[in-house]
């Protein structure tokens, strides 16, 4: 299983949502701190997902308030380098609401991924807050284990 | 994908599955790292287990657990949420934005009684 398939719904119209992901100041909203992006097919963008992982590749595909797909990997990690995976979103209206489904395949394989470590911590974090829809703020895993 | 991620949304699981990640350990051992009663890691463990995220192997009396190696892996599983996340972010961010367009146009919204 190497791909990840997950869904939101968002009381928006698919034209605004569909700039979220074109826009490098909108994309800052909701995927990174910085942002650099080309969205047109072979362009390139760059996102600072942490301040400190730098994610980048190419969009592949842009279909206008439709569909979206870039690859994706991490500078720096031989293990999952830029443009190793491919991310694809595609937007659904639902009346006045957009369904919004985001697929990640082509992940690598393993338990090697040990120098993810703090992101997992820090991602889990988030998906609790996420989960309750509560800010992150302090991040509950933060002592040293015994 | 979701059972799993439900089961490490909880902090002492986490810490649990990093206990048991390179090394299998009993119940018994595990419990003595952490503050809560035997009977709160057993349903930690028993959550994890369900999860398909730790193994369990009887000895005797004895169980031993270990990460599964084959189960989400820890890339996955943080890319996962990082996903979640970001959408609930974007969620969050195109809501708001369609609500001032909404607000902008005025009244040909208020007319479909959504201002």
């Amino acid at each position: 299983m190497n791909e990840l398939d997950v869904s939101v719904r968002i009381d928006a119209s698919a034209s605004t949502v569909f700039r979220f992901f074109t826009d490098p100041v909108r994309m800052c909203e909701w995927m990174g701190v910085a942002a650099d992006a080309d969205p047109r097919p072979g362009g390139t963008y760059r996102v600072d997902v942490t301040g400190r992982d730098v994610a980048s590749g190419s969009y592949v595909e842009i279909v206008p308030h439709e569909r979206v797909v870039w690859t994706w990997g991490w500078e720096g990690n031989p293990d999952f380098p830029p443009g190793s995976s491919t991310v694809e979103v595609t937007l659904e209206a639902d009346g006045d609401a957009t369904v919004v489904r985001l697929r990640h395949t082509g992940l690598p394989d393993g338990p090697s991924a040990a120098r993810h470590r703090e992101g997992w911590e820090h991602y889990l974090a988030r998906l609790v807050a996420a989960g309750t829809g509560s800010d992150a703020g302090r991040d509950p895993w933060v002592q040293p284990s015994r | 994908m979701d059972a799993a991620l439900r089961a490490l949304a909880e902090p002492t699981r986490r810490q649990i599955l990093r206990l048991v990640r390179d090394r299998e350990r009993t119940a018994g051992d595990i419990a003595e790292h952490f503050d809560v009663t035997r009977p709160a890691v057993s349903q930690h463990l028993r959550a994890l287990q369900e999860a398909q995220l730790v193994t369990v192997r009887r000895d005797g009396t004895r169980r031993w657990y270990r990460a599964r190696p084959e189960g989400l892996s820890e890339m996955q599983a943080w890319l996962a949420s990082m996903w979640r996340g970001n959408l609930a972010d974007l969620k969050r961010a195109a809501e708001r934005e369609e609500r001032s367009v909404r607000a902008r146009r005025g009244g040909t919204m208020r007319a479909k009684g959504r201002a």
